[in-house]
C-alpha cells in the first residue's frame, strides 16, 4: 500500500483522506525521522486507524511510530461516544504498560563505587524475565480488589505513601474496573505476577540526571544535575494480555455476524460500538489491568527503594526516594477536549503514545499546577531518558499525548543477527552502563542501534510543541528481563 | 507433530515476531505452526512421560481457527505453566478443529524461556493454499 505523505512544517506530515479513510492522517516527526518509516507498513496503519467509525480529527501518530499490529504503535485515535468504537487493538495486549521515575537524596558520585552490587541487588530483589512469578501470590478476592483499587491497594498494604498515589496518572486507578467482567484465565494468570518487571523491552534502570533544559520546571520535579533517579518500565503482566485477547476472540465472534469482520483492512482491528454492552465490558475488563499494571508499578518501586537501602546501608532519609510521576502508555480513555469550540468527551486510544497535560489542567496534582504534567520517555539502554512537560500545544493538536519512547528501527531477529559475535554488555559497560539480564536473547534485541534516536524523537516533540524538554537521565545501572 | 523439522521462516517485522508455516495438508500445517511456535518459546528436549489433553476449537473461518490453536497452547504454557511436546490433530475443517496435545509440567530450571509471546495477533493473518500445500502467515506479539 502506498501512503502519500505530504509536509506541513518542520514537525508535522499529513496523510490525505483518501478511500475509506473518514479522517486524514498526522504526524509529528522531524525530516530525519520521518525518512525510516516511508516506505513502511505504519503509514498504512495511520490510514487503517482513520477508517474506523466515530474517529474524530485525524488519525494521529508520534515521532516514535513503528510497525505494530492493528494500531501502529505510537498511534493516538479519538472516538465520538456516540458514532464511535472501541478496539482492544488500539489499546494492545500489555494493557498500562507504562512508565514511573522516582527521584532521592543520592548523587552519582556517592553511587559509583558501588553500582555493580546496586544491580546485583535489583537483579536479585526484584522478580524479572519471561513468565516471572513474583513474591505475592494473590486469592481471586485480593486479586479483584487489585484491579478495583490499583495503586491504592498496594499503598495499603504499607508499599508506598499517599503521595505516590497522588503523582500517579489517575490517582493509579481508573473508575469502572468491574472484575466480574474477567475470565477465569486472566485470573489466574493475575494471581502470580504482581510485583514482576517482565521481559522484553521492560526495564528498571538507575539513572543520573545528567542535564536541566528548565530549571524552574526541574526544581518542581524536584530534579538537579548529578543527582540519581530511578526508572520502571513494565506494565500489567500477563493479566492485560490474557484479557486483550480474550475480547479480541468475542469482538471477532461478534462482528462476524453483521459481516463487520470481514470488512476490516487488518483483522486486529476489530471493534465494538462504545454504545454496546461489549464495549462497556471490555472498558471496565480493560480498567482491572491498567489498575492491576498501577499496583504492580508502585510495588516495583517500593522493592528498588527496599534494595538499594540494602546495598547501600542507608535509612528512608538518607535515600529520600520520593515519586516524580507515574504514566501510561497503552490505554482507552473518556477523556474531555475542546471540539469546535464545545468541551465534549470521547474516548482516547493511545497505544504507545503518553498523556501530556499541560498547566492548570484539573486532572493535574497541586504540585504540578503550575509546571504541567512530568511526561517521562525512556530510551534505550544505551542512550539517554527524558522528563518533558505537558503544554496546551498537546491540547490543541493531540488530545494532550505526546510520544512514548524512542521505537524501534530493527526487527527483533535484524538486531540479534547485527549483535552476533560481539559482547553487548561489555559493550555497554565500556560505555559506564552496567546491566544485568534475564534472558540471553534480551540484550542482542534491546541493544541501542535496534532503536531510533530518542533525542531526535524528543528534538520533534519539543519542536512540534507537544511537550518541553525539563531534564536528560543517563542511565549507570540497568536491570532488564 | 507431523516433522521433526519444522517447516517455517521468519519474515521481518519491526517490533514483533512473524513467521510463514508450510504444510502437507491442514492437518499437517496446523501442527507445524504449533511446533514452530514453541520452538520460539522454548528448548523442551525429549519427554519420557505426557499428559494428553483432548481439545476442541470453533472459528470463524480458518484464519481464526489459527489464532485460537496457537492462543489455546500458548494459554497452557502461561497459564497453566503446561508445556504442549507434541499436538495431534484428528479432524479439521474451516471452522472447527478436534486435536490431542501431549503436555509435561513447565520447569523453570529446564526449560528456559528465550522469547516471551505476549500473543497471537490477527495482524496480517493469512492460513491458505498454495498449489499442492498450505502456508499461513502468523504475527506474534512480543
Amino acid at each position: 500500500m502506498n501512503i502519500s505523505l505530504k509536509q506541513v512544517d518542520a514537525y508535522r506530515w499529513r496523510i490525505p483522506k483518501t478511500g475509506a479513510m473518514r479522517v486524514p492522517g498526522l504526524l509529528f516527526s522531524s525530516s530525519k525521522l520521518i525518512r525510516s518509516v516511508r516506505n513502511d507498513p505504519c503509514l498504512a496503519q495511520v490510514a487503517n486507524v482513520a477508517t474506523l467509525p466515530g474517529i474524530v480529527h485525524h488519525s494521529l501518530a508520534m515521532p516514535d511510530i513503528h510497525w505494530g499490529y492493528g494500531f501502529p504503535i505510537g498511534g493516538v485515535a479519538a472516538f465520538d461516544l456516540d458514532e464511535g468504537i472501541v478496539s482492544p487493538g488500539g489499546v494492545g495486549y500489555d494493557i498500562n504498560c507504562g512508565c514511573r521515575v522516582m527521584t532521592t537524596r543520592l548523587t552519582a558520585d556517592v553511587i559509583k563505587p558501588f553500582i555493580n552490587d546496586l544491580v546485583q541487588g535489583l537483579f536479585r530483589d526484584i522478580p524479572c524475565g519471561v513468565g516471572s512469578s513474583g513474591h505475592i501470590h494473590l486469592s481471586k478476592k485480593e486479586a479483584e480488589d487489585v484491579s478495583v483499587q490499583g495503586a491504592a491497594w498496594a499503598v495499603k498494604k504499607g508499599l508506598g505513601t499517599i503521595d505516590d498515589i497522588e503523582k500517579t496518572e489517575d490517582g493509579g486507578a481508573i473508575p469502572g474496573a468491574d472484575p466480574s467482567t474477567l475470565s477465569g484465565r486472566a485470573m489466574k494468570r493475575g494471581k502470580d505476577q504482581l510485583g514482576t518487571l517482565g521481559s522484553g523491552n521492560h526495564f528498571l534502570e538507575i539513572q543520573v540526571v545528567d542535564r536541566i533544559y528548565d530549571s524552574e520546571k526541574a526544581a518542581i520535579f524536584n530534579l538537579f544535575e548529578g543527582q540519581v533517579t530511578m526508572f520502571i518500565h513494565s506494565g500489567s503482566r500477563g493479566f492485560g494480555h490474557q484479557i486483550c485477547d480474550d475480547f479480541l476472540k468475542e469482538m471477532t465472534r461478534h462482528a462476524s455476524t453483521d459481516g463487520r469482520y470481514d470488512a476490516l483492512p487488518d483483522r486486529q482491528l476489530i471493534y465494538s460500538p462504545l454504545k454496546s454492552a461489549l464495549a462497556k465490558r471490555y472498558l471496565a475488563a480493560m480498567a482491572c489491568a491498567a489498575n492491576y499494571a498501577w499496583a504492580n508499578r508502585q510495588i516495583l518501586m517500593h522493592w528498588t527503594r527496599k534494595s538499594v537501602m540494602d546495598t547501600l546501608s542507608i535509612t528512608p532519609e538518607e535515600m529520600g526516594m520520593r515519586l516524580l510521576y507515574d504514566v501510561c502508555h497503552n490505554i482507552a480513555k473518556h477523556e474531555t477536549h475542546p471540539m469546535d469550540g464545545h468541551e465534549t468527551t470521547l474516548c482516547v486510544h493511545r497505544k504507545g503514545a503518553t498523556r501530556a497535560l499541560p498547566p492548570w489542567h484539573p486532572l493535574l496534582p497541586r504540585v504540578y499546577q503550575r509546571s504541567g504534567q512530568p511526561v517521562l520517555i525512556p530510551g534505550d539502554m544505551g542512550s539517554y531518558s527524558y522528563v518533558l512537560s505537558g503544554t496546551e500545544g498537546a491540547m490543541e493538536q493531540s488530545f494532550g499525548s505526546c510520544c512514548h519512547g524512542a521505537g524501534r528501527v530493527l526487527s527483533r531477529n535484524q538486531a540479534v543477527k547485527k549483535a552476533r559475535g560481539r559482547d553487548i554488555r561489555r559493550e555497554l559497560a565500556d560505555h559506564g552502563v552496567v546491566v544485568q539480564s534475564r534472558g540471553k536473547r534480551t540484550l542482542k534485541e534491546e541493544m541501542p542501534e535496534a532503536y531510533k534516536s530518542v533525542s531526535e524523537v524528543i528534538e520533534s516533540v519539543h519542536g512540534a510543541g507537544l511537550a518541553k524538554k525539563v531534564a536528560r537521565l543517563r542511565p549507570l545501572g540497568v536491570v532488564k528481563g | 507433530m507431523a516433522c521433526d523439522t519444522p517447516v517455517y521462516s521468519l519474515l521481518d517485522h519491526t517490533a514483533d515476531l512473524k513467521i510463514r508455516v508450510w504444510g502437507r495438508d491442514l492437518l499437517d500445517l496446523f501442527e507445524n505452526a504449533a511446533t514452530s511456535m514453541m520452538r520460539f518459546l522454548l528448548e523442551a528436549g525429549p519427554a519420557d512421560e505426557t499428559e494428553v489433553i483432548s481439545i476442541s476449537l470453533t472459528a470463524e473461518d480458518l484464519n481464526d481457527l489459527m489464532v485460537r490453536w496457537l492462543s489455546e497452547i500458548l494459554y497452557l504454557l502461561m497459564g497453566e505453566h503446561q508445556v504442549v511436546v507434541q499436538s495431534k490433530l484428528n479432524a479439521i475443517n474451516r471452522s472447527h478443529l478436534d486435536a490431542v496435545l501431549h503436555v509435561i509440567p513447565y520447569d523453570p530450571d529446564k526449560h528456559q524461556m528465550e522469547t516471551e509471546i505476549k500473543a497471537v495477533t490477527y495482524h496480517q493473518i493469512d492460513v491458505s493454499p498454495r498449489g499442492s500445500h498450505w502456508q499461513a502467515e502468523i504475527v506474534f506479539d512480543l
